[in-house]
Parts: structure tokens; sequence; C-alpha cells
């Protein structure tokens, strides 16, 4: 055992020498350059063996949508490419790099894919253009029915191979919507790129603030179903439930300590809402906030040690700012108005919260010592609410509703991109990012 | 307040009884629980990664684990609702008045059950509306016990802002959906 860990690290050690590579990622893009260099990428028509034909530009099409999701790339439009990639580039033949570099490709992606049965067998490959360099290269296996999440993995790799930052692709969003004509809300999950959206709970009773558990497993979530209001944790996969907090009046979870031990969650006993925390397995409570006022929403910092949550005891809502333990809270909104629904970024640098400002709810984001406050989702016609960060901390979702139009949506998380994730589906709300995959 | 205090002890005794029968499985995590079948592994070479993705690219959602109850249109009372200003929880005059109604009805009618919902206009984060409406409850429910009402007739459920009662998006909307709304049970 211990003569083949001494030589698995001497072949790693080696390795390292041979490709220094391997040890940190090139750092071709710097994600903390906004509007900075982008990477022009081509990628190429797939190869495909045994299988669909239409996969030849389907692979790609997925991959170039993910890539264009980011501020990242460049896509090379496959109308310029002037390379056909055949099985032969996969056992040795090597590209025209300088034709790919013709067309202004930097980088360049190839892949093969075979399916025979209900097997599907996916090599992709990205190389840089300049060195004419095998950057990384996987080969995947899988179901046909994993074929977009091998695809969002290889676009991950893509994204840390340039920034040393893993993407989310294949990353989801879990969230609440009033199914149709019901007044009851069930909860929803989507994936990051707005494909594979599908209902979790049917009981035409109101569940209500998803939160994901740090290993992107379970949701804790607040339910209805028997009349009073239940936190149930909920198997994603197997939809196997247990009931997690039983005790007090309204209550809804805020979010996990990063070890997956403990739950937060926001719990109203004689009207009176304070926060506790609830081990997962064996259901032993403590009290975490207590006071006079309201406490709800706590946000565990992603190292463990403290949480953001919101009190009332000022007079209006507010964020607050609790070592877990140690006694003192620190408000870290500015006093005014009406802030809500903390959410802490991975890195612990900022916390993303929902703010009244001029009639309308905007998303702002602060510095949790409360310094250096930063508006950043608004609209002029209608309120931006309820942000949870991205597992790489670079966007946040977020409601966005006027009248009776309600949609999630995406930005960057310094507001300078957004797009739409999901709207048509009624009232939506409470919307909760996964951990990264 | 005693049944809440009494129920929460119930529960922490509970709690510390499950926490010794599991106790040599104190490190467990939400991770190792469950009834999740080992998912299919995405296959992937030549570098070795951590645990494969879980195969559940779109499962088909099994259904919840218990049928559920469904909430129907709100239970017409005989009472009139008691209302709120926003952000607030304070029982006013008029809410007073409505109050005195029902106390009279649930002094004479010694048997009857009165569940006190509270509601808020959508306006906020649900999380936060969820605890003002408990709030609102409470201190309709605390009005009426300090008119003689029994505190053993009266409960309390809040439904937050997911329950208006008219769905407009104006003030006049608002101010019907800031309320404590009472359901003889």
């Amino acid at each position: 055992m211990k003569r083949s860990i001494g030589a698995a690290a001497g072949a790693f050690l080696l390795a390292l020498f041979l490709f220094p590579s391997l040890a940190f990622p090139l750092l071709y893009i710097d994600i903390n350059a906004p509007g900075g260099k982008r990477m022009p990428i081509a990628v190429a028509d797939v190869v495909v063996g045994p299988g669909d034909p239409s996969l030849s530009r389907g692979i790609p099409k997925i991959l170039s949508d993910d890539l264009a999701l980011t501020d990242l790339f460049d896509l090379v439009p496959p109308t310029a490419h002037i390379e056909t990639v055949t099985a032969a580039h996969f056992s040795g033949k090597p590209l025209s790099f300088p034709g790919w570099k013709m067309i202004g490709a930097e980088a360049v992606v190839i892949g093969k894919v075979e399916a025979r049965g209900d097997r599907l067998s996916i090599e992709m490959r990205l190389y840089d253009a300049t060195q004419g360099t095998l950057l990384v290269g996987k080969r995947y296996t899988g179901t046909p029915g994993q074929l977009r999440s091998i695809v969002h993995r290889f676009a991950n790799e893509i994204v840390y191979t340039f920034t040393g930052v893993r993407g989310v692709f294949g990353t989801e969003i879990a969230f609440t919507a009033r199914s149709g004509k019901s007044r009851g809300k069930e909860l929803y999950i989507v994936g990051m790129d707005g494909q594979d959206l599908r209902k979790v709970t049917d009981n035409r009773s109101f569940n209500l603030f998803p939160r994901w558990s740090p290993d992107g497993q379970w949701l804790a979530y607040t339910s209805f179903r028997t009349g009073t209001p239940i936190v149930y944790l909920r198997n994603v996969s197997s939809g196997a439930e247990k009931e997690v907090v039983r005790f007090g009046g309204s209550k809804a979870p805020g979010g996990f300590s990063p070890d997956g031990e403990w739950l937060y969650a926001g719990v109203s006993q004689a009207g009176n809402s304070d926060i506790y925390r609830v081990r997962v397995v064996g259901g032993a409570v403590e009290k975490v906030v207590e006071g006079w006022g309201l406490e709800v929403s706590p946000s565990p910092s992603p190292d463990g040690r403290r949480i953001a949550f919101v009190s009332d005891r000022g007079g209006s809502p507010q964020i607050y700012v609790k070592t877990i333990g140690v006694a003192g809270e620190m408000r870290i909104s500015n006093g005014a108005g009406y802030a809500t629904s903390p959410s802490w970024s991975p890195a612990g640098d900022r916390i993303a919260y929902t703010v009244r400002s001029g009639g309308r709810f905007i998303v702002a984001t602060v510095a949790p010592d409360g310094s250096d406050s930063r508006e950043v989702a608004s609209a002029t016609d209608g309120d931006c609410e309820d942000p949870s960060f991205s597992p790489d901390g670079r966007s946040l979702v977020y409601t966005y509703r006027k009248r009776d139009y309600s949609a999630l949506k995406i930005m960057s998380s310094d507001g300078r991109r957004q797009r739409t994730l999901v709207s048509g589906l009624g009232d939506v709300g409470s919307p909760a990012w996964s951990p990264g995959r | 307040m005693k049944g809440t205090i009494s129920w929460k002890w119930v529960v922490l005794a509970i709690s510390v009884v499950a926490l010794m029968s599991v106790g040599c499985a104190k490190k467990q995590t939400v991770k190792s629980e469950g009834t999740q079948a080992p998912p299919a592994a995405v296959g992937e070479a030549p570098v070795k990664e951590a645990p494969p993705a879980p195969a559940a690219v779109a499962p088909a959602m099994p259904p919840a684990a218990s049928p559920g109850v469904a909430v129907t249109e709100e239970k017409m009372s005989q009472f009139d609702d008691v209302r709120f200003d926003f952000d607030k929880s304070e029982v006013k005059e008029d809410g007073r008045k409505t109050c005195g109604v029902v106390a009279d009805y649930l002094k004479k009618h010694s048997q009857a059950k009165m569940l006190i919902e509270g509601h808020c206009d959508e306006r906020g984060t649900a999380e936060y509306n969820m605890a003002l409406g408990e709030r609102r409850a409470t201190a309709v429910m605390t009005y009426l016990v300090s008119l003689g009402v029994p505190k053993a007739a009266l409960s309390t459920v809040s439904f937050g802002k997911e329950k208006p009662l008219d769905p407009g998006h104006d003030e006049g909307a608002w101010a019907k959906n800031r309320r404590a709304h009472f359901v003889l049970k």
C-alpha cells in the first residue's frame, strides 16, 4: 500500500516536471477584468461513428450555447470553418492549426461520438491553435439521456482551462411557481441554461423556500400539504422525504452549514420568529438568534462561521451578520427602508440582498462588514428580488416582477449582463442555485 | 404560549433520545442519508475525477411521499377580517371591534374552535411575510385572550403573501390582503 502511494506520488511529480501545466490551470482569461479579452474559440462539427448524424451539429450547439452564456468567449461561426474533422484526427493526424488561426480561432474544440444501443461514448478535445497543443481531452461514457450533462461537463473543463475557475454548466435552479389556476405553489427545478424544466412537488398545496444541501442531493423546503407548515428534506433524485422541522408555527429554511450537518431556519413561536439550527441527522435544535423582532432568512457564510439574516428589531427589516456562538450582531444594510433575503457569495466576500428603493425593490450587494454597497439589478417598471449566487460567484439568479408578469432572470454579479431564465410559469419566486457539479 | 413551549420540550426530548440512539453515527451527514438508488455513472477518461456526475439527468419525478391536502379557495367567514397597516401587526380600532364580535361568539359557543389565519400583501420577501403573517395572527389571538376567550379555543397559521384575497397590485388590493382571517373549525 505504502509503496504504491509512493510510486503514485513519484509518477505525479514526474508528470509535473514533464507537464508543468498540470499543476496550475493556464490563465488565458482574467475573469476579474470585466470587458477584458475574450477567447476566440471554434467548436468543430463532431465526428459521428455509429449514431444519429444530427449529433454532428447538435453537440457543438449545446457546447457553444454554454460558452455563449459566459462573457469569456467569441465563437467562430461554423460557416467559417475550413477543415473537416475526421476520425483520423483522434488517432494521430494533426489538425491544420494555421488554418484555424487564419479564421481567427485561438482555441479549437473537436469531438467524436459513438452511440451503440443504450451506450453513448463521447471524446472531446480542446486545442491551443497557436501552440498546436492539446490543452484538455476527455473520454466520456454514459446513456443517450446523459448527453447534455456530458457536454456541460466538458464546457466546464474548457472554462476551467482558461480561467482557473470551474464553470457552472449543468447546475440547476430550484424555485417556486403558482401552478396553473391552482392557488397552491409547487417546487420546480430548471437547468441554468433554461433547459430540463421539471416539477418537483405536485400536491396543490403551498411548497415554498427551496434550499439545496451542499452536496446538491437534497432540497429543504416548507410544505403546507398536511395543513400546517413543516420543513422537509427531499432527495432530488429519488423523491424520498423526511421531516426536519416540525416545532413552532411559520417556518422557512434558510440554508445548510457547509458540512451539511445543520439546517438553519427561521421559526415562529408565539408569533415571534427566531433563528434556529437543526441537526439534519438526529434533529437536535439550537437557537442561534433571538430577539423581540422577527428574525428570518438565515444565510450561512461559506466557511460556516457566520450567518447573515433579516431582523426588524430596529423598526423595519434589515440585514444583520452574526458570528455563530458569539454574542453580538452587526447591521450591514443602511437601516433605511426595507432590506431582506440575504444570500452569501461562495467566495464569502459579498452578500446579495433585496432592498426597497424609491418604491421599488432592487437587488444590491454589500461586503459582509457593511461597506461598499452596490446596486446590481433594478427595473424602472418592476421589482427585482430574491437573489441567489451561482456556485462560481460570477452570476446571480433573481425574480423580476411587474404586475401579473413574473420571471426568473440571471445576471453577471456585477449586473452587466442579464437574461431571462424562466417566464410564462405564472408567479415564480424563491430561486436557489444548486452547488457546483 | 404554554402549549407551544411544552410542544417544544417534547421535540427537544425526542431529539435528545434520537441523538442518543444514533450517537455512534454522529458524523453522518445528509449525504449518507436516505433511500436513494446508486446513480448510474457517466464514464470519463483518461483523467480520473471525483465521483462521476449523478445519472439523474431528467428523472421522472416520483410522486410526493404523501398525497397531500389540496388548498381550497378561501373559506367564507361570518366574521370580518382584521386589517393591518403595511409591515405592521398592531390590531387597530376597527379590528378591535371585529375581535369583540368574535370574542362574544366564542364565549357563547364554548365548543367552538377558531383558526386565525395571518396574511400579508405581495410586497417584500416571502419568508419575511410568512413570519409577519404569524405575528399578525398571534396579535389577534392575544387580543381575543385579553377579552376572555380561552386560549385552547384558538389556533393560528400564517400563509404569508401566498393567499391574496384580491389579486390586484395596488393599495386597494394590498389593504384587503393585509389581514387576519377567521375560520371556524
